[in-house]
């Protein structure tokens, strides 16, 4: 099914693309397109042949309908800020980027709606709503660069999404353009699905059902009350255990995050917000909902806290501590710099009652292969990205660093968890989907993709593994934000 | 099929086939497979003999879509009923979709968990149903739908392949999210033999409170009222009694969470109930019998209530009462019942009689013009050969038909069922 394109674009095709983007939404110089060699999984890179930025849905399906013409492949892609390599140019010659895509078609506030272009950045759509009492819930933490089309096709998470869910949960529609070019809608702004639900096949289908051009997102009112709390522990074990008895409480806060020894360190160094550089571990956590509530689930939380060793217990004393807090959270991976020439972040998935054992894990696999590992991830969600620090100079640590990573993965999976839990497939954990679904499940995947993309040319090379493709491989290295 | 599940598991009894009939369609067989590889090898032996079944739970449900147009099997999955694990800690629960939904809220309310779904008839619903219907009660306005909650699934495809996507954890981009894909597909593109969901814990405490208005437009100003203010309710309906009774219109407000928020709730619904002058008639913790007695029947309308004519309209939020308005307009001078889900944007309505033969029309020209959507549940039985079960028609429904053939090509799975008969 993927196409296997071998001859580099023809000037016929290039004159035509010219014709619908202009000559400003070509990029044919390679000086250009090296930018879009990779997104933030840098393992592996390729310069696209060329690249357009259309700026309407029109210019993307006139783009896309010449490349089906002239069977080119072709990749989408946003801001460039995916991990897992999802919009790697090879094997396809041709680009196709969103992030011209940046009106906002509707705002629909009564009914809490927006109907966004592809290439609008995440935070922008709560900054448009916000004074109307209302956000876009999903906050990945590279949410001031990432696009709204990005976020669709990997169906992004965040911290928030303990409580609130991921991209798929706020979506109600998509514009996707098929790969022949025919522009299709997806679902609209009325919540009740009518025939089947395809706006929730297409989230997270990594841009293999072709481009998605905009989207109706649900809004949700800001909650009546926030409460963010900072508990600092000896130990990671006491830290995890901490996420289990909150969730087994039967509170769901907004947010439970944690962030290991090393990487509070490097935190703090970088961002001085007065994280304690002797604690074990510290975990973020934020409650909200109707304000009356609140005191007596944080006395709860902090009880809990307290309860299974926690050293101390600070409740943010207003928004600024509390963006501040949050500041320093969703910078880690900047912040992680700090500790060694060259990072690699995964992403995996347990089960939340299994934390503990997938961290002892990570801690015995680290030390086997003579590895730093920094541990700032997704607690309530039992999402882990485990951050392995190395030089990158150094073959022999680049070999050990990608053999951890495969390790970590293997170990989620043999807990009952997820090889990725929300930074995609991409080209870098092809060969892990085979260690979650066996060879049905991928040909009914196979065959669910090929309804939208017959001729397998949307993002070909990606989530399912292909045979051949010409990628020139280089050292993992600092990766973007999480 | 004796051959391939044993002989007990199939049954040819007129009254056993005859209470699964669709409109009038009695299928031949009725087969109960006991596992997995059960329903995967009655789904090959139906499609190797170009015939077509239809996956049921207990069939409280299969009211809705059109008639099959070929229905040879029952495929009844009520032997699929195994707990295949349940970790209360992570807040997460696999079944077999032959478990019934109250089996399920039964297990989880043991560790102060549910599924904060609450489907029509839910002791009659089977997780498969659940999922295959994409069915939802008064709380999908606050908690959401089937689709934010099936976390991972397994099938038997039409060719009676066994598959599976997504898993046990709560966030999972592996894969694509065919959880999506089959939820609300009414058993067209696979047979559901196994659900995991992810859970909530249960509310601390539930309250119930009834407030009777003078009429329907004292009803409906106050649930805009309700949705203006951004009240967090678990669950806001809106009664409205046609015909004669026309002057009684209630509005059922469940609120829910720690002591502290039910109270500062419960006094806000009541600050707005006084400022209309609607009557407080309930006021009972949500367990109490008689707050049950308003609830259940709220959540069972759409099966329960009396009569032949049962349709559910779905607009905008903030549309919704004027929608409401609009279909109650259309039936003046019918007896019957209309519900409204401000919230949710949900209308349904169900008359007592008939009515004229044009009502369904005249409801559907109604719901066109306000934008909205109708599904019709339940219709006269001479319109039968012509019923649009849903409409408008979806703009990606050749999507849809290129699908249904990818993933059925032989028509075995229930076919002509569903939207746009695929």
């Amino acid at each position: 099914m993927a196409a296997h394109y071998q001859a580099s674009l023809s000037g016929v095709f290039r004159r035509r693309l010219r014709a619908i983007v202009g000559e400003r939404g070509l990029l044919s110089a390679r000086a250009d397109r090296t930018v879009y060699e990779c997104d933030g999984y840098t393992l592996e890179r390729s310069v696209p042949e060329l690249v357009v930025l259309p700026e309407t849905t029109e210019q993307v399906a006139g783009v896309v309908r010449a490349a089906a013409q002239a069977g080119v492949p072709f990749v989408p892609r946003g801001a460039g800020t995916g991990l897992s390599g999802g919009c790697l140019p090879a094997p396809a010659p041709l680009m196709v980027c969103v992030s011209r895509m940046r009106r906002i078609r509707a705002l629909n506030l009564a009914n809490r709606r927006a109907v966004v272009e592809a290439g609008v950045v995440n935070a922008a759509v709560s900054r448009a709503v916000q004074a109307a009492g209302l956000q876009y819930v999903p906050d990945p933490s590279s949410q001031n660069a990432c696009t709204i089309g990005g976020n669709v096709a990997e169906n992004s998470g965040g911290p928030h999404t303990l409580k609130y869910g991921v991209t798929t949960n706020h979506l109600l529609g998509v514009e996707l353009v098929l790969p022949d070019g025919e522009v299709m809608e997806l679902g609209d702004a009325i919540e009740d699905t009518l025939g089947y639900d395809l706006t929730g096949v297409a989230c997270g289908s990594e841009g293999t059902f072709g481009i998605v051009t905009a989207a109706t997102l649900r809004l949700e009112p800001l909650p009546e009350g926030v409460t963010t709390m900072l508990a600092v522990f000896e130990t990671v074990a006491d830290a995890t255990t901490t996420v289990s008895r909150i969730i087994a409480s039967g509170i769901v806060p907004a947010a439970l995050e944690m962030m290991d020894r090393t990487i509070v360190e490097a935190v703090e160094a970088a961002y001085h917000f007065g994280f304690p550089t002797d604690a074990g571990a510290i975990l973020i956590v934020e409650i909200d909902g109707p304000a009356a509530g609140l005191p007596a689930l944080a006395a709860r939380v902090t009880e809990i806290c307290r309860a299974s060793g926690a050293r101390s217990v600070r409740i943010a004393a207003d928004e600024a501590e509390r963006a501040a807090l949050w500041k320093s959270r969703k910078r880690a991976f900047g912040a992680v710099g700090r500790l060694a020439p060259s990072y690699c972040t995964q992403d995996g998935v347990v089960p939340r009652t299994r934390l503990p054992e997938i961290l002892a894990r990570i801690e015995e696999i680290g030390a086997r292969h003579r590895l730093r590992i920094g541990n700032v991830f997704h607690a309530g969600d039992g999402n882990i990205h485990p951050i392995i620090l190395y030089d990158e100079r150094d073959r022999d640590q680049v070999v050990r660093v990608l053999e951890a990573g495969r390790e970590i993965l293997a170990a989620c999976v043999a807990l009952g968890g997820s090889v990725t839990g929300e930074h995609g497939i991409g080209v870098e954990k092809m060969r892990e989907l085979g260690l979650l679904f066996g060879g049905d499940d991928l040909a009914l995947m196979r065959r669910v993709r090929a309804v939208f993309d017959p001729a397998g040319r949307a993002n070909p090379g990606k989530i399912f593994p292909t045979p051949g493709g010409c990628v020139e491989q280089r050292a993992p290295r600092r990766q973007a934000a999480v | 099929m004796s051959g391939l599940i044993g002989d007990s598991a199939v049954v040819t009894d007129p009254a056993a086939r005859g209470a699964l009939a669709i409109a009038e369609i009695v299928p031949e067989l009725v087969v109960r497979p006991g596992c997995r590889d059960e329903v995967a090898a009655c789904v090959a032996d139906t499609a190797a003999r170009g015939g077509a079944l239809v996956p049921l739970g207990l069939g409280v449900h299969r009211g809705l879509g059109h008639p099959p147009v070929r229905y040879d099997v029952a495929l009844v999955t009520t032997r699929l009923a195994r707990v295949v694990d349940y970790t209360p800690a992570d807040m997460t629960v696999t079944v077999e979709s032959g478990v019934t939904l109250a089996a399920l809220q039964e297990l989880l309310a043991t560790e102060g968990q549910w599924l904060p779904l609450d489907p029509p008839l839910p002791a009659l619903t089977t997780v498969g149903g659940l999922i295959a219907a994409d069915l939802g009660g008064p709380l999908r306005a606050s908690q959401g739908r089937v689709r934010d909650f099936v976390i991972g699934i397994a099938v038997v495809t039409a060719e009676g392949h066994a598959a599976r996507a997504g898993g046990r954890v709560v966030k999972n981009v592996a894969g694509y999210d065919l959880m999506k894909l089959f939820t609300g597909s009414l058993g067209t593109l696979a047979v559901v033999t196994e659900a995991t969901f992810k859970v909530r814990p249960q509310p601390a405490a539930t309250r119930c409170l009834a407030l009777s208005c003078r009429d329907a437009t004292g009803a409906l100003a106050l649930a805009e009222r309700f949705t203006a203010d951004g009240l967090a309710a678990l669950s806001t309906t809106v009664v409205l009694e046609l015909g004669a009774a026309a002057s009684r219109s209630v509005l059922l407000c469940l609120v829910g969470g720690v002591e502290e928020d039910i109270a500062a709730q419960r006094a806000r619904v009541l600050a707005l109930a006084q400022r209309t002058g609607a009557e407080l008639t309930l006021d009972a913790a949500g367990a109490d019998p008689a707050a049950q007695a308003c609830v259940e029947p709220v959540r069972d309308f759409v099966r329960t209530a009396p009569g032949n004519v049962v349709v559910r309209a779905a607009t905008l939020p903030r549309r919704a009462g004027a929608l409401a308005a609009a279909i109650c307009g259309a039936v003046a001078g019918e007896a019957g019942r209309c519900l409204l889900d401000p919230r949710a944007g949900g209308v349904t309505l169900a008359l007592e009689s008939a009515g004229p033969a044009h009502t369904i029309a005249a409801l559907r020209s109604v719901t066109a013009a306000h934008g909205a959507r109708l599904v019709v549940e339940r219709w006269p039985a001479a319109l039968a050969d012509t019923i649009e079960v849903w409409s408008p028609l979806p703009a990606a429904l050749p999507l849809m038909r290129r699908m249904k053939a990818a993933l059925d090509p032989r028509g075995t799975l229930a076919p002509g069922r569903f939207v746009g008969r695929l």
